[in-house]
């Protein structure tokens, strides 16, 4: 990067995260919880960038990942008393980390729509797994729990108002992102983009492929987990309906609006089709749906490299 | 793996890992696609630091032996040795590490990347390659070593070019580029010169007499002229089996060669 990208790039990050943190105090209580939860989506779908932007492999199962931290957490939670923020990150991330190593070892032997369904079947498998251990679960009613205090023992000891935990998950989400861009510029990164262009030519000079993507997969699944438990922490419950597939399925609709391989795209694809879910769904109730889809299908057409790819372009002249 | 041993053995020879070892050889190399035999018991050997042309009308099997020795197909039988250890049936990414490069018939690099980082990623496959928290760019030894690599085949000046951008003959000597920076021992290159005009067909010929110093070579070449010159001896390869190996000399001589090559 020049000089002049280098610092255009770092104010802008510095300047975007300095209105994320601002919001919450002057934004009024639906729409501060509304961003908030903004970044959790957007956090599931860079995460899930690392897979169908970087790695080339499209993933319809990261409502599993995501699913299995928010549940981790509650487990944390319910099980500790007075409830823990840490033992919640530590359980839900740990919980999605182990899913991940087991999806990623069945289904990176397969390629292309394979894997895709592969990941979509493993995640439904959870989903009933979730749904019917109602002992453990809550089943269909999931699982209602307080929110831990956000505590550093001898140093400090704050309670979770929305706007803590507004900046809580505004920091997670930017270090995240921060780290994610880090690996993808890594070594290890490239190999990655390598095996997205060519994998046959990636494994003919020395690259043992499947490990790789074992790797992404797992990697991509634990910060699919900490979306899952920010989640947790932001709404107080744990409910099957987000281990099943239709998250999946906006997963990657978001990455496609927003642009793949980018990481930032997909944050602004959960930004976009969520303000217009919430602004159709006033105008035309229970039929928000086909405006959506018709908007969809336009900028899949006018817009291939998605909403942050045409920004770009038209930026750039 | 009794690695050496046997040859050690053997009298008037001297020590295991000699020259006089050969870096690669095959016994009785055969894989069939259904009814079609396309590599049939191939015995074949070749020395270290010799330049070896493979040569055969097309569809003698010469693509699909180097498939074999470079693990994209399984032989149906047959046993595969590189420096005296079997490397029969190991994936593509085994052959690489143990020094084994190749470049393809039809081009196959990375479009959408650099000229310079379809050889760094090679180079990286060596090094660094699991390392997730440094910028790529940090690691020097790697850059170096690839911008070295372009240097040698003359690539250097179009480094920061996308790879989808180079001309035809361009694109060919990134093949070979890329199969250097893994630093291989034995490099078997699948018609380098095809659609090249006959200026690069030469440029790269000297490419190929330059880089093989330190290097074995087998190389799949049609212009008799070229491998005349290149190669100290020549195998020919005719319905999946060896038909003839001798010096180039001895080659144009062959009475079954000529008859196959009229033929064609
Ligand atoms: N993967 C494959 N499946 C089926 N047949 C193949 C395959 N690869 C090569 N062949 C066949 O094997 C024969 C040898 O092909 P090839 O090795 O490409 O010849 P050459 O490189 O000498 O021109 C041809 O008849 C070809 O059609
Ligand atoms: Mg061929």
């Amino acid at each position: 990067m020049s000089r002049r990208r280098f610092f255009v790039y770092w104010v802008g990050f510095a300047v975007i995260v300095a209105l994320l943190a601002v919001a919450p105090l002057v934004l009024p209580e639906f729409w501060r919880r509304f961003l908030t939860e903004i970044l959790i989506w957007g956090l599931l779908a860079m995460s899930s960038d690392i897979l169908i932007g970087y790695t080339g492999m499209v993933s319809f199962g990261h409502s599993a990942f995501f699913g299995l931290g928010m549940y981790g957490a509650a487990a944390a939670l319910l099980g500790s008393s007075p409830p823990n923020l840490w033992l919640a990150l530590l359980y839900g991330l740990a919980s999605a980390a182990a899913v991940a190593a087991f999806v990623a070892y069945f289904s990176t032997r397969l390629r292309d729509i394979y894997f895709a369904i592969t990941t979509l079947i493993f995640s439904q498998i959870f989903y009933v797994v979730i749904f019917t251990s109602t002992a453990w679960t809550g089943g269909e009613n999931g699982l209602n729990f307080s929110r831990p205090r956000f505590a550093i023992p001898y140093l400090f000891s704050l309670r979770f108002t929305p706007a803590v935990l507004h900046w809580f998950v505004l920091a997670i989400v930017a270090l995240s992102y921060l780290l994610l861009r880090r690996i993808t510029h890594s070594p290890f990164g490239m190999v990655l983009q390598s095996i997205r262009e060519n994998e046959a030519r990636t494994r003919a000079i020395g690259y043992a492929v499947e490990r790789y993507k074992i790797v992404a997969v797992m990697l991509s699944g634990v910060f699919a987990g900490l979306a899952g438990v920010l989640y947790a922490l932001q709404n107080q419950f744990a409910a099957p309906d987000f281990v099943f597939f239709v998250v999946s399925g906006e997963v990657v609709i978001y990455n496609v609006v927003g642009g793949i391989g980018t990481l930032v795209g997909p944050v602004v694809g959960a930004a976009f089709f969520l303000l217009l879910r919430e602004a159709f769904s006033r105008f035309f109730t229970e039929f928000y749906l086909i405006p959506l889809g018709v908007i969809f299908i336009a900028i899949v057409i006018f817009m291939p490299r998605g909403l942050l790819g045409f920004a770009r372009r038209w930026l750039n002249g | 793996m009794a690695v050496d041993a046997p040859r050690a053995a053997s009298p008037g020879e001297a020590a295991p890992g000699h020259a006089a070892e050969p870096l690669l050889r095959t016994r009785g190399l055969t894989i069939r696609f259904g009814g079609l035999t396309a590599l049939n018991n191939v015995d074949f050997s070749v020395a270290r630091e010799e330049i070896r042309a493979v040569i055969g009308p097309n569809g003698a099997g010469k693509s699909t032996f180097f498939n074999c020795l470079t693990g994209v197909l399984r032989p149906t039988s047959g046993a595969i040795l590189f420096g005296g250890a079997d490397i029969t049936g190991l994936p593509p990414d085994k052959i690489s590490q143990r020094g084994i490069a190749r470049s393809y018939q039809i081009t196959n690099i990375l479009p959408n990347a650099t000229t310079l980082e379809n050889v760094r990623i090679a180079a990286q496959s060596r090094r660094h390659s699991w390392s997730l928290l440094s910028h790529y760019r940090a690691y020097r030894d790697i850059i170096e070593k690839s911008e070295a690599a372009l240097d040698s085949v003359g690539l250097l000046p179009k480094a920061y070019e996308l790879a989808a951008n180079l001309s035809h003959g361009e694109q060919r000597t990134l093949e070979i580029a890329i199969a250097l920076a893994t630093e291989p021992l034995l490099l078997c290159l699948d018609e380098p010169t095809a659609g090249m005009s006959a200026a690069e067909t030469q440029q790269t010929m000297m490419l190929v007499r330059s880089i093989a110093k330190h290097l074995t070579i087998l190389i799949v070449e049609h212009d008799m002229q070229v491998v005349m010159e290149l190669a100290q001896r020549v195998t020919v390869f005719h319905y999946g089996a060896v038909l003839a190996e001798g010096s180039p000399a001895e080659i144009q001589q062959n009475k079954s060669v000529m008859d196959v090559y009229l033929k064609a």
